[in-house]
């Protein structure tokens, strides 16, 4: 799994490449409260190249949401392939999380 | 004789990815679909994981093996280890109301392997703890 | 991850009480496991008749000694079975000759407290092999395989002459042949699978290769495979220092197992301790922590 970060506008783009699991996602929580500790409430998970996540990865985005949320900010997910998509709709979070089909869409939506 | 592969390694997280390939690999030559193929590595993965963490607990980890078996209309992916045994049962569907703040963000494991398969069954014997997971196919194995 | 589990109990089907080991048991339900404690409960003869099929009369026969009768050529009794009443334990050894001082083949099998079997013991030596006086120390007190205490000069001829660890002769090669007349026994006995704990990282290797997998120990495996690659702990501590830690012996199984035995884990602070090893009756785990190996 490898993790990129980058800054556009008032928003923060964290593309997670690979698999989330239980071995690769602390990794991810790690990254993700570095960010939300600098200040950066505002995340997209560009989750385009994210191939497969258990939940251990699912655990990892909500919890992240969560905090973000508390901080006045939010974890938007952007171009969710089928497969992945398939274990946040079992897990019933759908409703609760924020979907955007591809990353400029989920950009805009923290503007305004 | 029917289709039978098995892979053993060592209960360890690392090893998640390597049964993940093992699983993709044997459905890629079969033809079997990405979405069957993603259920069965997400189920094999939450039941795996739990092995890892809970099962090895407290000693120096021993071996995990997966067995799978394909026939036309099912597959079948058998979890085995030598840890303290524990009975998955089928768990309460999360509530779908309630708010992110209010829900537990954990205990989805079981809740997955029960969504994602048709039948999951479980037996201790002094060969060690099975977890025995099928899935249906809907369709026929091309000859 | 699961969040909630529930402890499963005890396996669902268990030897009755041992004592109670009958025709009746024989002819009953022929999937409830046998107790060794139960054969030993039995008449001798019946017992022997029983035991018998622990050994693999190919192993008998080479010896010269007539497979039913346990007798060699002149008459004499070569087989020993100690199997006695109340007690869960059979010992068989074989020697190749009737005055001979050592056996050749050793095996003890016992109950254990899962309703299982363990493999308590295997020893194959070659008779004709050298003897080295690995199992005694200085003052002649026991080593216990190299276990409790040591006899550094004989393990260094020991090893130079291509022993590992815990052996007085060279190995026989028969552990294959014996692994399928076990499996065969344990499922006459309606058992499942069989535990042992390796004596040294040599004799892992070898049940890995007879199809055992790890209760305990297997991620230890890995991380000796790992370390003794060059760069890792292990490899490092290969320093010379004494002459079971020479530079080359990560190559080999005997090698490591020296190094090993020679307490060489404190590297990566632990040792050689709690391995358990399970074989399933008529399966092979496929487990193999040191690929393309040179014995």
């Amino acid at each position: 799994m490898d993790i990129k970060q980058e800054d556009r506008g008032t928003a923060t783009v964290v593309s997670i490449v690979g698999s989330l699991d239980a071995m690769t996602s602390p990794q991810l929580t790690e990254f993700l409260n570095g960010q939300l500790a600098e200040g950066r409430a505002n995340l997209i998970g560009d989750l385009a190249a994210l191939e497969y996540t258990s939940s251990a990865g699912l655990r990892a985005l909500l919890n992240a949401t969560k905090e973000a949320r508390q901080r006045g900010g939010d974890v938007r997910l952007a171009a969710v392939q089928p497969n992945v998509k398939k274990v946040f709709e079992l897990s019933g979070f759908t409703s609760i999380l924020k979907f955007y089909s591809d990353v400029p869409t989920a950009v805009a939506s923290y503007k305004g | 004789m029917s289709d039978k592969l098995r892979i053993t390694r060592a209960a360890q997280l690392e090893t998640l990815a390597v049964f993940r390939d093992f699983i993709d690999a044997a459905c890629q030559r079969r033809g079997i679909d990405s979405a069957t193929c993603y259920d069965l590595k997400l189920a094999m993965d939450e039941a795996c994981t739990n092995v890892i963490t809970h099962g090895y607990a407290g000693m120096n980890p021993g071996s995990l093996i997966l067995d799978l078996e394909f026939a036309p209309q099912q597959v079948v992916v058998t979890i085995t280890d030598f840890g303290h045994p524990f009975e998955p049962y089928e768990p309460d569907a999360p509530d779908a109301r309630a708010g992110l703040e209010d829900r537990d963000t954990g205990g989805f494991g079981l809740f997955f392997i029960y969504k994602t398969m048709d039948h999951v069954d479980y037996q201790t014997t002094e060969e060690g703890n099975r977890l025995i997971l099928t899935k249906k196919l809907n369709w026929t194995v091309p000859a | 991850m699961f969040q909630r589990l529930r402890l499963r109990q005890q396996p669902l089907k268990v030897a009755p009480d041992p004592e109670e080991l009958s025709v009746g048991q024989l002819i009953g339900d022929y999937a409830l496991p046998i107790s060794i404690r139960g054969i030993n409960g039995l008449p001798a003869d019946a017992k022997r008749r029983i035991y018998r099929a622990l050994i693999p009369a190919s192993l008998l026969t080479r010896a010269n000694i007539n497979p039913i009768t346990w007798n060699g050529l002149d008459g004499n009794p070569q087989v020993i079975l100690a199997a006695e009443v109340d007690k869960g334990v059979v010992n068989l050894a074989i020697k190749d000759a009737p005055d001979a001082s050592d056996v050749f083949f050793n095996v003890e099998l016992a109950d254990n407290a899962f309703n299982g079997i363990d493999l308590n013991l295997l020893l194959l030596n070659d008779p004709a092999s050298p003897r080295f006086r690995t199992d005694y120390d200085d003052e002649g007190k026991p080593t216990y395989f190299g276990t409790v205490r040591r006899n550094l000069a004989e393990d260094e001829r020991a090893m130079r002459a291509g022993l590992a660890p815990g052996q007085i002769r060279a190995g026989l090669s028969a552990s294959q042949l014996f692994f399928q007349q076990l499996d065969t026994f344990l499922s006459f006995l309606s058992h499942h699978a069989v535990t042992l704990e390796p004596l040294t990282y040599a004799s892992a290797w070898v049940f890995e290769r007879r199809g055992f997998a790890y209760m305990r120990g297997h991620k230890l495996m890995d991380d000796i495979q790992r370390e003794f690659q060059p760069g890792g702990k292990l490899h490092a501590a290969l320093d010379g220092s004494t002459p079971f830690r020479q530079p080359d012996q990560w190559r080999t199984v005997r090698g490591r197992a020296w190094a090993i035995q020679d307490g060489i884990l404190s590297a990566l602070d632990t040792r050689w301790n709690d391995v358990r090893m399970v074989k399933q009756v008529g399966r092979h785990a496929g487990v193999n922590t040191f690929p393309d190996a040179i014995y």
